[in-house]
């Protein structure tokens, strides 16, 4: 028995322009991320959790809605957490008030169309936390350091961040990678 | 010609490599038990002051400051307290502006609104490279020969709701007290000191 799947090839078009509308239904919460803001709140234990190698670079931003620096940098940092979305890890740890984790920061974050994983550190240490992250950080914002697959410093900016810079710096740890 | 070019060239590339490192060297960290020399600054009066003419004869504090830093805002009123309680005991606080990001009258109405102690204005950030201060706030607590006891933060809580280290005060009492500062130095999170001509 012939089993006709298409009876005419005006029911095969009808066909294939399903499909593909259901394709691209699927495919929009994937590409259109929306950025909804959230944050979550850590301490430093889970901090240094968040930060140790997983076998992927890892970017990490330290920043703050009141650091007009931070903010400056912000824009570069979307692009880039964009560009390399696929191969390293980007996290964001705010260093705002706790009391802001609701408002001022998705807010920002929003704004910026920021989807990259948020944190907001809330310690009682904050010299302990600083120290830990990096002997080259007295606490100054903004921030960024970037790991390589094993968990060791590639990098790190304190001040605003030279977006070609950082680019460069990713490359770099990747073509070592591959 | 081409040799002229070319010495001309390299001189030039020797002074951008010696200014560049002179200039990372301006910002390495003021170790704790160096001695800074006596320097002038304007106050937001503009009258000049030496360091000496402001210490204490218990020692200085010079706390580097903003007028628009929210870290800053959040420790105000402990500072003047502390301020306070401290000239009291011989302890002079000296304010010291390094962002050149921040005008005088904005500086001077910040401070008078807000402190009681002198507000000096470092306008080439000059100080603050001399001592590597980046952030504010920062604190830098001198004995009277002006060798460094303390630097850093003042307490280990911004917000002011969970203080469990008043490394300062601490600093303060072990010295007026004839002992040896334990904690000499501890990091805060704050806002970045804007030099001149900073990315």
């Amino acid at each position: 028995m012939k089993i006709r799947f298409f009876s005419s090839s005006k029911e095969k078009a009808r066909l294939i322009f399903i499909g593909l509308f259901l394709l691209s239904i699927l495919a929009i919460p994937a590409i259109a991320q929306d950025s909804d803001g959230k944050t979550t709140k850590i301490d430093s234990a889970a901090m240094k959790s968040l930060l140790a190698a997983k076998g992927k670079p890892l970017l990490v931003n330290f920043w703050a809605t009141w650091c007009d620096p931070c903010r400056e940098e912000f824009p570069d940092l979307v692009i880039i957490d964009k560009e390399f979305a696929e191969q390293i890890d980007f996290v964001i740890i705010s260093l705002d008030d706790p009391a802001d984790i609701d408002t001022a920061v998705p807010s920002f974050l929003k704004e910026m169309k920021a989807t990259m994983p948020s944190y907001l550190l809330s310690t009682p240490d904050e010299d302990e936390a600083i120290n830990w992250v990096s002997s080259n950080w007295g606490g100054a914002l903004p921030f960024t350091i970037l790991y390589d697959k094993d968990g060791s410093v590639a990098f790190s900016r304190l001040g605003k961040v030279n977006a070609a810079r950082l680019r460069q710096e990713i490359s770099k740890i990747l073509s070592v990678d591959k | 010609m081409f040799k002229n070019s070319l010495f001309s060239l390299l001189l030039m590339t020797a002074f951008m490599v010696l200014g560049a490192s002179s200039a990372s060297a301006q910002m390495q960290e003021f170790p704790v038990g160096n001695v800074i020399e006596d320097f002038k600054l304007k106050d937001i009066n503009g009258k000049e002051h030496s360091f000496n003419s402001l210490h204490g004869k218990n020692g200085t504090v010079l706390i580097f400051l903003s007028a628009q830093c929210p870290v800053v805002k959040m420790y105000d009123e402990r500072v003047n307290k502390l301020a306070a309680e401290y000239a009291a005991k011989g302890i002079n606080f000296v304010g010291i502006n390094s962002n050149s990001t921040e005008g005088l009258d904005w500086v001077k109405s910040h401070a008078e609104a807000n402190y009681k102690f002198p507000m000096l204005i470092d306008p080439e950030n000059k100080i603050a490279d001399k001592l590597g201060a980046l952030v504010t706030p920062e604190v830098y607590y001198f004995d009277t020969n002006n060798k460094l006891l303390y630097h850093g933060a003042i307490d280990n809580d911004r917000s002011g709701k969970n203080i469990k280290d008043n490394y300062l005060r601490v600093a303060f009492d072990s010295t007026l007290a004839g002992g040896k500062i334990e904690r000499t130095k501890a990091n805060a999170f704050g806002c970045t000191i804007k030099r001149v001509g900073m990315e």
